[in-house]
């Protein structure tokens, strides 16, 4: 029959003196194999410890707080009759029917809706057995929905679904039968005994199904109009500047009054749970670095603090996608070569910047999805029928992202002219903020350092950013022979929720075919 | 051409939700307008209404206790009286407090423009000034024009028939005085000019005096006035009004009238005031007025324009300087974008008579009228020791509770200072009390506050009437 067996703390990977962080079962438990027991952490991770069999558990050695080796004992456990014999009698009953369990070890029971905090009437939004399902304790079997919230009604045994009672659309009380499962071993039957539903939160084997249904009992209150509220006019303002539904919050002042800290409290964890859907990063540890060697700290730039946080939206806010493709500029270059001396004798440099920027705008020009931003709500996407664009300059304060404007009426000397004195306008702090603001797409030139590709983040209210790296000669494949081409490679980052993979393909694409043979620009 | 200016606030009228808008715009960092069509600021209420009346009721109030003391061995001579002092020291303290306000605007660098001001469009207010025109374009506006007496189309325009910003002159107080409606106001009037030797004739037209109150709140009052004055005449109403030399003839049918025409030396209009909706150009900047004169806003007194702000009489009822004053700075708050709403949960009402009569919250006449259950608690002035050292001892402080939770639905209190009482259970209200947190909340002794306590303890069953007088009459105070 039963015996006791101890469950003990497996190789920690020579970790010792572990915390215990989460005890999950309880004397009396019934538990199959796999099933946490306790949660350890250490300075590195934290782990779960699953269960190495399936029993119920009669004693738990360990709790939260304490500290663990390898060896130490978790719990005792009371091993079923035969453990190996009942995983194969579950793997038979998923086969086979109900019959071929030994009788002593299999009982039907009728599951009902346990307490769902007076709600009555409750829709079922959502049945997710059907009959010969195997189901393990805690498994959701239905979901409601009140007009306050929606629960997942979760099995209070481990077995085999004989049959659902419960169709979608149902209404349900307290009490109402959901299924009839057949439970497949002794154990659970001394675990939990057939009851009826008004002690179904009691003690013993139920004691996961409680909590699993009373999280949303606290918004289950009576319906309260807004003259019920009790709480006061300082509360009730409050509530309006942050857009609360005062019914949503539990008072916890004398006859459970709404005090302003409820109010605060409530905001405090809302916003944590949208932070939980996963917006914001989890902070970073605090490290003291000196203890590796010596420091020095110095305060960021007013410039690379807002350059920082308008980055770190953008990145957080926007899905990026980045295309890389090479254009071959040789052409180009030979052509920048044999007229440089134009810009030359009027004291500023013909970049190819300049000539890219020409050929952005055309392709703006062609594909106007990447002239546009995405309205605030989302809903919408506005098409600029102007042409500015960005420009990333690198000064010793950091990263600033003047705009010239109305590049499409620009030529290629003007542009490369208007870039010498804004980027020396903005080496010298002297650009104004309506220099900087306004931009349909920018582009960020690393051409002049090195580096093959990079991944830009869009900038502003853009949906679209070009990143230049260095030009190269390459060998490219053409007419049966390598040759050597110089190759320009583009970085294009792009908002996923405005342009498809296709659009950016086809972008750079087209922006690699101008850059080949400027005769486009005139097409 | 007029004198152009440009604002970001205008705020037309200068009454007490005028000029609390004007105020707290402008400390929100607003440049703030505020024109008035009359030379002094602080509209009806300092100018023409609750201070002025107040100033009057006061002296009226220490006429009746002075006379009141020659039962209990204290003996003063007949007051001379004399109106013209009396109406200059009233005006005296009206311009006190318009002064003080005139001193505020400034501090504030609240710019105010005298001269009736329409609206000319959605961005722009003609105001015509004793200097010419003047167009103000604004970014923001607030209506705050208020309300005025109502006359009757068949009472001729005669001297001696006047509302109250008239009865405030105290044209003659030694005379036959009828006060056609039974109001507040008209009760105040009544109450002043009876003080000061006229012979009072009120008509209603419904059957109980303040309608609107609770009938067991006002019957005391009732039964205070109708031994001192000539005629309380309810479910009655005037017909027709003849001017005549040697007096003005009043026809009268209903219930209590007196078949022959009756001859008064002055009438008192007193049957309600009306919003000024149309006089103000509103069509013009496209704001909607109701054919009475209301102008429709939301929570946060925005009119159906959205840069248009409305606050006070204007809005609707209940017109009261003590509902204007917070929707004027709920209405400056929301343009200086701050997310304030106008959403009280009671507004009490105030009759300044003696005694006072106040109510806040529900009413027991509303609550039938509307099958609210509720429950109450009424405590007898009688049973206090602070009353009956007033010599007045008619008061009843009544509270109503739900009878499911025991928080306070409303209260109904009369006596001398009831009005002061009401706040009390106006926050109580706010707050949600129960009828334990008003008991168990110590007041301090003797006054008349501690009247509301004892209410609620009287609804809560442990009231134990320690000042008890009569002790029969608390006992049945308490079955009850």
């Amino acid at each position: 029959m039963s015996s006791q067996i101890e469950i003990k703390v497996p190789d920690l990977g020579g970790a010792s003196e572990v915390d215990v962080i989460e005890v999950m079962v309880a004397s009396g438990d019934r538990i199959a194999k796999d099933d946490s027991l306790i949660t350890l952490e250490s300075d590195k991770a934290s782990m779960d410890i699953p269960a190495p069999q399936e029993g119920v558990v009669t004693q738990v050695k360990l709790k939260e707080g304490d500290k663990a080796s390898q060896g130490d004992v978790i719990l005792l456990l009371e091993a079923l009759p035969s453990a190996e014999a009942t995983k194969q009698s579950q793997q038979q009953t998923t086969k086979t029917e109900t019959t071929s369990a030994d009788a002593n070890q299999t009982t039907e029971q009728t599951i009902v809706v346990p307490d769902i905090g007076g709600a009555t009437d409750v829709d079922v939004i959502e049945v997710m057995v059907t009959p010969g399902d195997q189901i393990t304790k805690d498994d959701s079997l239905i979901t409601l929905e009140s007009d306050k919230a929606s629960m997942d009604v979760p099995s209070p045994y481990s077995g085999t679904m004989k049959s659902v009672v419960l169709k979608v659309g149902a209404k349900v009380s307290q009490g109402d039968a959901i299924a009839v499962i057949e439970i497949t071993d002794a154990a659970a039957n001394q675990a939990a005994p057939i009851q009826p539903p008004e002690t179904v939160s009691s003690e013993t084997a139920t004691k996961s199904s409680t909590p699993a249904a009373t999280p949303s009992s606290p918004t289950q209150q009576q319906t309260a109009s807004s003259n019920e509220i009790y709480a006061g006019p300082a509360v009730r303002r409050m509530a309006r500047e942050f857009d609360l539904d005062l019914t949503q919050i539990i008072g916890t002042g004398p006859k459970g009054r709404i005090q302003t800290q409820d109010v605060q409290h409530f905001v405090k964890q809302r916003m944590q749970a949208g932070r939980g859907v996963g917006l914001s990063v989890p902070t970073p540890p605090v490290v003291d670095f000196s203890q590796f060697g010596e420091v020095t700290s110095q305060p960021l730039t007013k410039i690379k603090r807002l350059t920082g946080e308008n980055v770190h939206r953008n990145w957080l806010t926007i899905p990026h996608v980045t295309q890389f493709d090479q254009a071959d500029i040789t052409e180009l270059e030979a052509f920048r070569q044999a007229n440089k001396h134009h810009a030359e004798q009027q004291g500023f440099k013909l970049t190819p910047l300049a000539f890219i920027m020409k050929v952005v705008v055309k392709a703006l020009q062609t594909f106007p999805q990447f002239n546009a931003s995405l309205d605030p709500s989302g809903q919408q996407l506005i098409y600029k029928k102007y042409f500015h664009l960005g420009v990333a300059v690198e000064t010793p304060n950091g990263l600033v992202v003047p705009v010239i404007r109305d590049v499409d009426g620009k030529g290629v000397l003007a542009l490369a002219q208007e870039l010498a004195s804004i980027s020396q306008k903005a080496r010298e702090k002297r650009l104004m903020p309506n220099e900087m603001t306004g931009s349909c797409m920018s582009i960020s030139s690393l051409g002049g350092i090195g580096g093959t590709a990079f991944t830009p983040i869009i900038n502003g209210t853009d949906v679209a950013i070009l990143g230049i790296s260095r030009a190269s000669t390459q060998p490219v494949w053409q007419h049966d022979q390598f040759i050597p081409r110089l190759m320009l490679p583009l970085s294009l980052s792009y908002d996923h929720r405005v342009i498809d993979g296709a659009e950016a393909a086809r972008f750079t694409q087209y922006l690699a075919d101008c850059l080949g043979d400027i005769r486009h620009l005139v097409l | 051409m007029a004198e152009q200016k440009q604002t970001q606030v205008v705020v037309l009228g200068s009454g007490p939700g005028g000029y609390t808008a004007a105020f707290r715009a402008a400390d929100l960092g607003k440049k703030v307008i505020l024109v008035e069509r009359f030379s002094n600021i602080g509209g009806v209420c300092l100018n023409v209404g609750c201070i002025p009346s107040k100033a009057l009721l006061h002296v009226a109030k220490v006429i009746d206790e002075a006379d009141a003391l020659s039962q209990h061995g204290v003996k003063f001579g007949k007051p001379q009286i004399d109106p013209k002092r009396l109406v200059s020291w009233k005006d005296g303290v009206v311009k006190r407090l318009t002064g003080g306000l005139a001193a505020l605007a400034k501090q504030r660098k609240v710019e105010i423009m005298t001269g009736e001001g329409q609206f000319i469009d959605d961005h722009h207010l003609k105001v015509t000034t004793d200097k010419g025109d003047v167009t103000i374009e604004f970014e923001h506006a607030i209506i705050a024009a208020g309300s005025e007496a109502v006359r009757l189309p068949f009472i001729p325009e005669d001297p001696r028939i006047f509302t109250s910003t008239g009865a405030l002159q105290l044209p003659n107080t030694q005379c036959n005085m009828l006060v056609i409606g039974g109001g507040i106001i008209g009760l105040e009037m009544a109450n002043v000019y009876h003080s000061l030797g006229a012979k009072i004739t009120i008509v209603e037209f419904m059957n109980q005096l303040m309608p609107g109150a609770d009938v067991d709140i006002v019957k005391p009052l009732h039964k205070r006035v109708e031994k001192r004055y000539q005629n309380i005449w309810l479910e009655t109403k005037v017909t027709a009004v003849e001017a005549k030399k040697d007096g003005l003839y009043v026809t009268f049918e209903g219930k209590n009238a007196p078949t022959k025409p009756q001859k008064f030396d002055q009438i008192l209009l007193s049957v309600g005031r009306s919003p000024n909706g149309h006089r103000i150009g509103a069509d013009k900047a496209g704001v909607q007025v109701d054919e009475r004169g209301f102008i429709a806003v939301d929570h946060q007194l925005r009119t159906n324009v959205d840069h248009i702000f409305a606050v006070g009489d204007i809005v609707g009822q209940p017109m009261l300087a003590h509902k204007s004053i917070p929707q004027g700075k709920i209405a400056a708050e929301v343009i200086a974008g701050m997310k304030h709403y106008f959403e009280p949960r009671a507004i009490a009402s105030v009759a300044y008579t003696d005694p006072e009569v106040a109510w806040v919250g529900l009413t027991e006449t509303q609550a039938k009228a509307e099958n609210i259950p509720y429950e109450k608690g009424v405590f007898p002035w009688a049973a206090s020791g602070r009353a009956l050292s007033n010599g007045r001892e008619e008061g009843i402080t009544k509270l109503l509770f739900d009878p499911t939770t025991q928080r306070v639905l409303g209260a109904g209190i009369i006596g001398t200072q009831a009005g002061d009482l009401i706040a009390e259970v106006a926050l109580a209200i706010e707050m949600g009390c129960d009828a334990q947190d008003i008991a168990l909340t110590i007041h301090p002794h003797p006054t008349l506050a501690e009247t509301v306590a004892q209410a609620a303890e009287a609804f809560e069953g442990t009231i134990t009437d320690l000042y008890l007088p009569k002790k029969k009459k608390s006992d049945k105070q308490r079955a009850a």
